[in-house]
């Protein structure tokens, strides 16, 4: 018995390229967010948890499933994609109620059950109108009725904020929230961090396909404060850099190159190692260049909970 | 439990039918389909106005005569029979045609001499006689038949073999089984499928289902109507004969059967072929090249073909006439025709393979387009 979404060592490439990479995970019950920006792997992550991918390398395991058993997975996981095609002629409402036969239900069931979802997602007035009629907040909506028609434990909702007005917002927050509150397991993406952070359980940022950050909100964020940053210095008295950062705390690590003509740096503490730098230059010792070593995770946090937050 | 099982597995094949339904039969791009299988109806249609018109021609030249003829009267007119001699015979013709011509003489000198002609026209009602005299004598004989069920059963048959089984049903299990998944694909629902609680494999069976469930009747339809439209303009005596005692109602019923079988055949090759392959036109030359070399493959490779089997089943033979070139009376030439249960039993074990294949192509396939 297993009650967690684990991925275990979860890569994914599409060919060549890079869809996730190396990705660990344990998810318990409660809203999960997965935030990064477009192309981070967030869609890659949910359609790996769903089998509709397979992972390249990994394995991966829904509560007491395995993806690529879609015949049991599918019983206690709705999943809404953020695919925006439907099959072709079909209403709001046999959109859902085909989805209900298809998983076996019987024409009355299939018919109560997709009312109940309509309902839960306020579209019963346009549920007899053809999709391909809908707006993109109304399409959006109806593939949430179609993931949670058949009640399931786990709801993995890919965007279900986008393109929905702020009243529809706040709805659909309600919404999973109240069904979290019921012990589900509610997984949402989003690209934009303070549009689910309240709402969250926990938060697993995304970065070109690699989890940057995970865990309870408030601890994401400190640690996003936190963050050490990582730093390529080339200089001409790396030895004594070295040992003069050392002093300090928040200095984690220190590498010398091999050529004795520089050194990376991971330090808690940024401010205090340039100070301490131009002290230095000022006492003689020759600085080629200084580059930092991981921009890509620090403009990452900028576009994530903006700028005045940001480390440096 | 295990009944439970399948009844929900039934049940989804079900709903995955009712789902595809839509597609398979009604879908805009699959119009031409039926035009294809409307052709030969058509074409039969047209055969049976321009040869019924020709009966009633026939029957009013019949009903001018001053005798009721039988066809044994049409045949016992000779060449050199005097006009009075093919009179006492079939009376007074109904329709004549005079005319003369001037003859050049045979010695070479620039003279000529002056032929009478005659031209009687007599009919039994279906077929007719034309006896051409000169000066009196008959000189040439013309019978045609109304009816040649020889004939036309082998004009059937090649329609049947030529046209319907080979480009009809062929390119219309193309269009749509290949279409079953290949299509979602390409307007990006199939994720919708793959997202019910529901093997992959029963939904390969139910799209399967739905592809034969088309095909069948549009094509079982086509044949059927052919059928009518064949048989409909004889005279009902020829009709009774020819569907009671020559064989023409078990014919037809191989026919259709054939048609059907070919169906199955067709359809789970064109299912795998739309699920390994992005590009249709590959795998369907692929296919068309191997199913027309068939009759030039090692007897051991043959048999993984449909049109093999197919042509086993095919009741009429189509004679070469001399001096078709040898490709073509292998296409035609039922060399080793392999017993009726072989051929069923082949067929379907050449489906099974392809459905298996499918089977396991389904189970690796992955959702590939893009959210963009
Ligand atoms: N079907 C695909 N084929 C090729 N590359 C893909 C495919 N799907 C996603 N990718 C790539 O994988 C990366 C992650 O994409 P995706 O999971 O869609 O990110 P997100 O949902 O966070 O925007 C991107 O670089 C994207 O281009
Ligand atoms: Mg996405």
């Amino acid at each position: 018995m297993n009650d967690r979404i684990v991925f275990e060592d979860v890569s994914k490439f599409y060919g060549e390229i890079l869809g996730v990479n190396r990705i660990n995970l344990s998810i318990p019950a409660g809203i999960t967010s997965l935030v990064g920006p477009n192309g981070s792997g967030k869609t890659t992550l949910m359609n790996l948890m769903t089998g509709l991918v397979r992972p390249t390398r990994g394995r991966i395991q829904v509560l007491d499933y395995k993806t690529d058993d879609p015949e049991n997975l599918f019983k206690i996981l709705g999943y809404s994609t953020q695919f925006d095609a439907f099959p072709k002629g079909l209403t709001g409402f046999q959109f859902v109620y085909s989805y209900l036969r298809l998983a076996g239900r019987t024409s009355e069931s299939a018919e109560q059950m997709a009312w109940r979802a309509i309902e839960r997602v306020n579209l019963v007035d346009a549920a007899r109108r053809n999709v391909a009629g809908y707006s993109k907040g109304m399409r959006q909506r109806i593939r949430l009725a179609q993931a949670l028609a058949h009640d399931p434990k786990v709801v993995v909702l890919d965007e279900p904020l986008n393109g929905l007005d702020p009243l529809a917002r706040s709805e659909m927050i309600a919404l999973f929230r109240s069904t979290a509150a019921q012990g589900c397991y509610v997984i949402i993406s989003s690209h934009i961090l303070h549009e689910v952070d309240v709402i969250s359980d926990q938060v697993i940022l995304l970065s070109n396909g690699y989890v940057v950050a995970e865990g309870p909100i408030h601890n994401v964020r400190s640690e996003i404060q936190e963050h050490p940053t990582q730093i390529l210095i080339r200089c001409s008295q790396p030895r004594e850099l070295a040992a003069k950062m050392f002093e300090y705390p928040q200095t984690i690590e220190v590498s010398i190159h091999k050529d004795e003509g520089g050194l990376l740096l991971k330090t808690r503490d940024a401010d205090r190692f340039y100070l301490t730098l131009n002290e230095m230059a000022v006492n003689g010792i020759d600085i080629e260049s200084i580059a930092p070593a991981d921009d890509d995770v620090l403009s990452v946090y900028e576009y994530l909970i903006g700028n005045e937050e940001a480390v440096r | 439990m295990k009944k439970t099982v399948k009844g929900i597995w039934w049940a989804q094949i079900k709903a995955v039918i009712r789902l595809e339904m839509k597609k398979t039969f009604f879908a805009k791009r699959g119009l031409w389909i039926y035009l294809v299988a409307a052709l030969p109806v058509l074409l039969f249609i047209a055969y049976a106005i321009a040869t019924s018109s020709q009966q009633n021609r026939s029957a009013s030249v019949a009903r001018q005569g001053v005798k009721r003829l039988a066809y044994q009267d049409l045949l016992a007119v000779k060449p050199g029979m005097t006009s009075e001699e093919v009179m006492a015979i079939l009376g007074k013709p109904p329709i004549t045609f005079h005319w003369t011509e001037d003859r050049p003489t045979q010695d070479g000198t620039n003279g000529s001499i002056r032929v009478n002609h005659e031209d009687f026209h007599y009919s039994d009602g279906q077929n007719d006689l034309f006896v051409g005299l000169a000066n009196g004598k008959v000189e040439s004989l013309n019978i045609r038949q109304g009816i040649n069920l020889g004939q036309d059963s082998i004009m059937f048959a090649a329609v049947f073999q030529f046209f319907f089984l080979r480009l009809a049903v062929f390119f219309g299990c193309l269009g749509i089984f290949m279409n079953l998944f290949r299509g979602e694909i390409l307007d990006r629902s199939l994720h919708f499928y793959f997202l019910a609680p529901m093997r992959r494999e029963v939904l390969m069976a139910g799209k399967f289902l739905a592809g034969l469930l088309a095909t069948c009747t549009i094509f079982g339809l086509s044949e059927v109507l052919q059928t009518i439209a064949f048989v409909w303009h004889f005279p009902p005596g020829v009709r009774d004969y020819y569907l009671y005692h020559n064989h023409g109602l078990e014919y037809a019923a191989i026919y259709l059967g054939v048609t059907l079988l070919a169906c199955v055949g067709y359809g789970a090759f064109f299912l795998v072929a739309g699920m390994m392959f992005r590009n249709p036109i590959l795998p369907a030359a692929a296919i068309l090249i191997w199913e027309g070399i068939n009759p030039f493959l090692p007897s051991v490779l043959r048999q993984f073909s449909v049109i093999y089997y197919l042509k086993s089943f095919c009741p009429v033979d189509i004679p070469a006439s001399p001096g078709t070139p040898a490709v073509f009376a292998l296409l035609i030439s039922n060399s080793n025709p392999v017993p009726a249960a072989t051929a069923i039993l082949g067929i379907l074990i050449v489906a099974l393979i392809a459905l298996y294949v499918s089977s396991v192509q389904v189970r690796r396939m992955e959702i590939n387009y893009t959210t963009e």
